[in-house]
């Protein structure tokens, strides 16, 4: 995924937030670009969603600035309200209301005229697959569709930046696609989203930039690929018959490529290891038992920054 | 066995670490035992008890005979035939400034259907007032003691016919006559006094209207009308001294325990008047033995008789001059038995010297039901506000939807207000039904139901703003309800509903006044059963305002500080 995006949209400096003496947030600043799906990951506990409550003005921040194209807010201004857009963590609509009379209700409570509301309603509807279950209450919609609704109702007034709590959260993996999918079309539309998650799948498949939050404080930022290349590199795992290790020893020192070996696994990492594959293969074809070739996931990055931030 | 004790350890953990749960199971039976307890603690406490004796002198300075008679025009026809002057007045006012005056020494009013009073002020001479006042009583199906000409006239024109006489309370023949007893004299003030203490806390009224009002107020619990001649009667031979007790039956309790307070005392100053009876009749059937003055009747006394019937016996055939003897001893003989006879008489006068007419506040008995309909429509309100309120503030939270609201156009102050508005409309509207209902179908007493309706109004904003409070506690549905019952439950007993404020500990007087339901039962009680004004249940209409917007502003501040 290219990085998208024109201006800074959102910026935050040095935001910090107590929580009766524990300190939640510690001088967490962050950069969103305008268009771009910004996401922010972390463990559970991190301080994600307390951070998104915060952007979305439902808490105050104890110190730090928030800015919106360039100029300081207050979150919880009646201005700033009106552009975003939430999808809650939580399951977040009336259980006894059909999907749209749930999306109706936001409409006019975001002052949307009746006519265009019911235009906007019938959109969200068909664009959430929802078409035919408009008129089902909404407690007897399956988990899917029920986030597949809640991400609608974020949409109804049609918000500048969308804010995304973890919104794939407990949904099977079928719901988890196809709420994606909807986030990849929001996302080609040019809508600012910021999302939190702790699926790195998610994150890796979804967003343009990210941020690691641990223990409240921001720990590295950058795209998908940039974050994988700090936090991890590909790499060869080889099974030798007896014997093939010094070949290996010498081909890795030829190659400039590190070598090592993790539970009786000989392990090769390096530059540009892809195109030394061939080469490696052909110089060990003789003592090769198993060769595997292991791209390194965000989530492997992930765990391995996590281990080293435990340590 | 082992896995029994494992289910029993999980289950005790489970109740000890959940708050709520050990609130409910554990704390609250003690709560409620203590607020029960504490409002019954002083339940042998005095009756406020408001007195109006118009049996001594200082008292009104005319007293007001209303006297019930189908033909008031007889009584009016002896006024004129026994007075030394009459005269024919153009109005009661004239006929009083007359009395005022001193032109005349009773004046009357007599009260027909279909035609004006006629009203006259007359003089009497010594003597003939008090006949006059005994003659007319004795033969009117019921009098009545008042303290305002006006209002008596008044009244007596909504009653149908009558008769209403004035007398000045200084030209009342028998005010603040004593009774000996219990070796001293005792007035009428004395009377009530000595034989209420433990039962009834007396506070004296020159006036009835007075004693009414804070009858009506509830700052006492009944009013005892002592009339004048109370203690003349209690020590006639013939008559019964009838006094009235107005109760508040818009609270059933608080009547009952007044009523059994009044006939205590009373009873227990009849038993004495008949115990000195008593003894003034054995003193008198010995005097009628041994001879000497028999209630001012000089008797020879049976035993002298006997004796001279013995020697009759013995020298009748030898002494002539002995029949003439013979003869008186016959008529001594007469005479005690018709002294024995007054005797009998007296005996069934004094079986019961006081007799108790018992009317109510409301102007007409109250049966049960019209007593029950202010409490329930209160208890409903209550419930129904209290949950109502709770269950629309923690229904948002229960469905996340409370964080996709906060964002929209829609203020705080929309929020919570439009759900009071609905709520308020629940319960208006189910109280308005109940009442509508009572008093359609059931006959229940509503003197005033757009009062009523207005009081309902008024106590539904307290009722949901409790709930709001109970709301920023919970945060479930389920929890809502729990909780709103909970803090609802104990209210009941401290507002007077179950038991009389007034015989509560001060404390818990204290804290009922600080209950919204305190005032929505007594301003039901007084616009539905006591026939009270706007002005008269002004009060509690503000105190119920005042309520409604404290507790209105204090839950949503609470929901909103939650909601942070």
């Amino acid at each position: 995924m290219t990085e998208q995006g024109r201006g800074l949209f959102l910026e935050v400096r040095g935001l910090e937030k107590d929580f009766r003496g524990y300190r939640a947030l510690e001088g967490v600043s962050i950069e969103v670009k305008e268009g771009e799906t910004f996401g922010l990951i972390g463990p559970n506990g991190a301080g994600k969603t307390t951070l998104v409550r915060i952007l979305t003005g439902q808490i105050a921040p104890t110190r730090g600035e928030i800015l919106v194209d360039g100029r300081p807010i207050q979150p919880e201004e009646h201005r700033f309200r009106r552009r975003l857009g939430l999808v809650p963590q939580e399951p977040s609509f009336y259980g006894r209301l059909t999907p749209a009379e749930n999306l109706a209700l936001l409409a006019g409570l975001y002052g949307i005229s009746t006519h265009r509301a019911s235009e906007r309603v019938r959109e969200l509807l068909e664009w959430a697959g929802l078409r035919e279950h408009a008129r089902r209450q909404v407690r007897f919609l399956s988990r899917g569709m029920q986030q597949r609704l809640s991400l609608a109702m974020g949409l109804v007034h049609d918000p500048e930046i969308l804010f995304l709590d973890e919104p794939t959260s407990g949904l099977d993996p079928e719901a988890r696609s196809a709420v994606w999918e909807m986030v990849r079309e929001l996302s080609g539309q040019g809508r600012t989203i910021f999302m939190t998650t702790h699926n790195m799948e998610e994150a890796d498949h979804l967003c343009h930039r990210l941020a690691i939050l641990v223990m409240g404080k921001i720990r590295e930022r950058g795209t998908p690929a940039e974050i994988k290349r700090l936090l991890g590199t590909d790499r060869l795992e080889l099974r030798l018959e007896e014997g093939g290790l010094p070949e290996l020893m010498r081909v890795c020192r030829e190659l400039s490529l590190d070598c090592g070996e993790e539970e009786g696994v000989m392990v090769v990492s390096g530059d540009s290891l892809p195109e030394k594959l061939p080469l490696i293969a052909s110089r060990l074809s003789g003592s090769l038992r198993d060769l595997r070739y292991r791209e390194v996931t965000l989530e492997d990055a992930f765990l391995r920054f996590m281990e080293e931030v435990g340590n | 066995m082992r896995g029994w004790r494992t289910l029993i350890s999980k289950d005790w953990k489970l109740i000890y670490r959940n708050r709520l749960l050990l609130v409910v199971l554990l704390v609250y039976p003690f709560v409620i035992m203590g607020v029960i307890g504490a409002a019954f603690q002083e339940s042998g406490r005095p009756v406020p008890l408001g007195v109006v004796n118009l049996d001594r002198p200082g008292g009104p300075t005319i007293i007001w005979f209303e006297l019930l008679t189908p033909r008031p025009s007889g009584l009016e026809r002896t006024l004129f035939r026994e007075a030394e002057e009459s005269t024919a007045c153009a109005s009661l006012d004239q006929a009083v400034e007359g009395l005022e005056g001193g032109g005349f020494n009773l004046t009357a009013a007599a009260v027909e259907e279909g035609s004006e009073p006629r009203c006259s002020g007359h003089l009497m001479g010594p003597g003939v007032l008090e006949w006059l006042l005994d003659e007319m009583e004795s033969s009117a199906e019921e009098v009545r003691y008042r303290d305002s000409g006006l209002e008596a006239l008044e009244e007596l024109r909504a009653s149908g016919n009558g008769l209403l006489v004035g007398v000045p309370s200084a030209s009342c023949p028998y005010l603040g006559e004593s009774l000996w007893m219990e070796g001293r004299a005792h007035d009428s003030s004395s009377l009530l006094c000595d034989f209420s203490r433990d039962v009834a806390e007396v506070r004296e009224y020159a006036e009835r209207s007075a004693a009414l009002e804070d009858l009506r107020k509830g700052r006492v619990d009944a009013v005892l009308l002592i009339p004048p001649g109370f203690v003349r009667r209690l020590k006639a031979l013939e008559k019964v001294a009838e006094v009235e007790v107005v109760l508040d039956q818009s609270s059933l309790v608080k009547a009952e325990f007044a009523e059994t307070a009044v006939r205590g005392f009373l009873s227990r100053i009849s038993e004495r008047v008949v115990e000195e009876k008593m003894r003034a009749v054995v003193a008198g059937l010995r005097i009628l033995v041994e001879g000497g003055d028999f209630f001012g009747t000089r008797v020879v006394g049976l035993s002298r008789i006997k004796e001279d019937l013995v020697g009759l016996r013995e020298k009748l055939a030898d002494d002539p001059k002995l029949a003439a003897s013979l003869e008186e001893g016959i008529g001594l003989a007469d005479a005690v038995m018709e002294d024995i006879g007054e005797a009998a008489d007296y005996l069934r006068s004094t079986a019961l010297p006081v007799e108790l007419r018992i009317t109510s506040v409301a102007g007409r008995p109250l049966a049960a039901k019209d007593a029950v309909v202010p409490s329930l429509i209160a208890l409903s309100m209550l419930w129904t506000g209290v949950l109502c309120g709770a269950v629309l503030m923690v229904l948002e939270d229960e469905e996340g939807m409370g964080v996709r609201l906060r964002l929209t156009e829609m203020g705080p102050l929309a929020l919570v207000g439009s759900k009071l508005l609905l709520a308020a409309g629940i319960v208006f509207v189910q109280s308005a039904v109940m009442l509508l209902l009572a008093v359609a179908v059931f006959g229940a007493m509503a003197s005033n139901i757009y009062l009523a309706l207005v009081t309902i109004a008024l106590s539904s904003l307290s009722c949901i703003g409790m709930g709001l409070v109970v709301a920023a506690f919970a945060r479930q549905v389920a929890g809502a309800v729990i909780l709103g019952l909970l803090f609802s439950f104990p209210l009941v007993f401290i507002t007077g509903i179950i038991f009389p404020l007034n015989l509560m500990p001060s404390f818990m007087r204290v804290l009922a006044r600080a209950i919204p339901l305190t005032y929505s039962v007594e301003a039901l009680s007084g616009v539905m059963l006591r026939g009270e004004g706007p002005a008269g249940v002004l009060g509690e209409w503000l105190a119920l305002l005042g309520f409604g917007l404290f507790f209105l502003a204090l839950g949503s501040l609470l929901v909103r500080r939650r909601a942070g």
